[in-house]
């Protein structure tokens, strides 16, 4: 109920400054359409590859700007109101999570929509790869928590545009990561972004034997851990004997 | 049973100390004036009163409950209005208290709301954007929500900075209306205020209480006419910062 409430509140906020939907979801869909305008000779960029890797490139602008949200609030005395009120802290965080979780079907949805009208066979498999997608965002969204928890709203979108660039140079979206020599794989693998590409991928492509379990594992541990450390950061900072400093 | 009793309550930041050791007793029903240099510690004092940070050390009850252990029964039936104005800025003023309604799980909300919106006169503002207020009148909002959930205690930090002659008097009114009622702590740079609102002011200066009493008291202290004269007099007397 407080949940909701609050989830209601935030998706308010959002979409009536509306700068930030803007280019979560434009940047992406912008891409999507250039890059298939050149017939570049890479698999990389066919599009039941390539649009997987636009999703998750999406997903890192939801990092943006659920960091820019939660900062804004931490640095406004309107958290001091909702921090003496009966609000408990999974009530805030779910609050966040819900009112984001619109952006990522708008995001979803259309960059599919427009994925199909460029040539990609449709088949029941990309509505499944849109519910996957909703798992994998989570850890998205927990990400922006974190970064807007403990920088200021200006910081919070450089750091997290970190989060947009990891997602270009280690997801393998726009070129092999071997192509980087082997140090650069090794260190991909053990960083969630590609395999979050790959498991949506072989989702999507009905190619389940494409994800292998070191994406399923490495994929759920950053979840688990990261959104663990959203929670407990998010209470230290905005709820607690820190505020401010 | 007092509605707020302090022992030797400390908050540090790092090395430096905001409140330095404060035994503060007041009763229920009481309108409480806080009085202070700026970084006497008064907002600090108020933040740990009203549960939103922790002490350093020392306690604190809330009508006999302990702040730590009953927070979440505390916070049920305190409210602030925090020293920056404090509303959703994408929000109207309508949906600013309709949402802190639900917060409280107000049961007849829209009563509650009207109630507010005829006491401070906010009619003509209800649909607009936060935001787009002037800063006095976001300021008469803030106030207003912080009557939602009818508290029992009230704290009220600077609550007439930046209100124009004429909002500043229709507030007093509205304090005054609610005196006897709630018990209501209250911070200001004003000694006017301070002296007619208030049954008792506390001095804080560098992080202590340094007197209580009424504004009569306070003046006799000093040995001095006016509460301004007696405020600056006790305030400086205690010498270098903590
Ligand atoms: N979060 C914080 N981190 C570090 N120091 C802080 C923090 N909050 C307050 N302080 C310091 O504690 C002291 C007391 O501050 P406080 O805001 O309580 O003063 P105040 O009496 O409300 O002043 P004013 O009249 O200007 O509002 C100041 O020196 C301030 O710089
Ligand atoms: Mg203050």
């Amino acid at each position: 109920m407080r949940t909701m409430n609050f989830a209601k509140r935030n998706f308010k906020e959002i979409i009536r400054d509306p700068l930030s939907v803007v280019f979560a979801v434009l940047l992406p869909l912008l891409l999507l359409f250039i890059f298939q305008q050149f017939k570049i000779p890479s698999d990389n960029y066919r599009l039941e590859n390539f649009t997987p890797g636009i999703v998750v490139f999406g997903f890192s602008f939801i990092s943006m700007f659920t960091a820019t949200l939660v900062s804004k609030d931490r640095t406004s005395s309107f958290l001091i109101r909702l921090g003496v009120s009966p609000m408990k802290p999974v009530e805030y965080i779910l609050g966040y999570v819900l009112a984001i979780i619109p952006m990522i079907a708008l995001q979803n949805v259309l960059f599919f929509i427009l994925a199909v009208v460029l040539g990609l066979p449709f088949s029941v498999h990309i509505i499944w790869a849109i519910l996957v997608s909703f798992a994998v965002s989570v850890l998205f969204i927990a990400l922006g928590i974190i970064i807007g928890s403990v920088f200021s709203e200006k910081a919070s979108s450089g750091i997290a545009s970190i989060v947009v660039q990891l997602v270009c140079f280690t997801s393998g979206m726009y070129f092999p990561r071997e192509m980087l020599g082997k140090g650069f794989s090794k260190v991909c693998e053990f960083l969630p972004f590609e395999s979050c590409v790959t498991i949506i991928k072989g989702v999507m492509n009905n190619d389940l034997a494409g994800i292998t379990p070191r994406n399923i594992i490495v994929f759920a541990a950053y979840t688990v851990v990261v959104f663990v450390i959203a929670v407990v950061l998010f209470q230290k900072k905005m709820l607690s004997d820190n505020k401010g400093s | 049973m007092f509605a707020i009793e302090t022992k030797n309550l400390v908050k540090k930041y790092k090395d430096l100390t905001a409140v330095a050791g404060i035994d503060l007793k007041v009763q229920e029903g009481e309108l409480f004036a806080l009085l202070g240099t700026n970084g006497a510690g008064k907002t600090t004092t108020i933040k740990m009163l009203s549960s939103l940070i922790l002490p350093t050390s020392g306690e604190i009850k809330i009508l006999g409950m302990d702040i730590v252990k009953d927070r979440q029964k505390i916070r049920e039936i305190l409210n602030v209005s925090p020293q920056e104005t404090a509303i959703a800025p994408n929000l109207s003023v309508k949906e600013n208290l309709e949402f802190m309604a639900n917060v409280y799980q107000i049961p007849d909300r829209k009563e509650k709301i009207e109630e507010l919106v005829k006491l401070f006169r906010l009619e003509e503002v209800l649909p607009k954007k936060a935001k787009t207020l002037s800063g006095g009148w976001q300021r008469k909002v803030s106030i207003a929500i912080a009557l939602i959930n009818e508290p029992k205690i009230l704290f009220l930090d600077e609550p007439t900075l930046g209100l124009d002659v004429i909002a500043r008097k229709e507030l007093w009114t509205v304090i005054e209306s609610l005196k006897g009622r709630i018990t209501i702590i209250l911070t200001t740079h004003y000694m006017e205020e301070a002296e007619s609102l208030s049954e008792r002011i506390g001095i804080m200066a560098h992080g202590k209480l340094v007197d209580i009493g009424t504004a009569a008291e306070l003046k006799q202290i000093a040995g001095k006419d006016t509460l301004e004269d007696a405020f600056v007099e006790l305030a400086t007397k205690g010498g270098a910062p903590a």
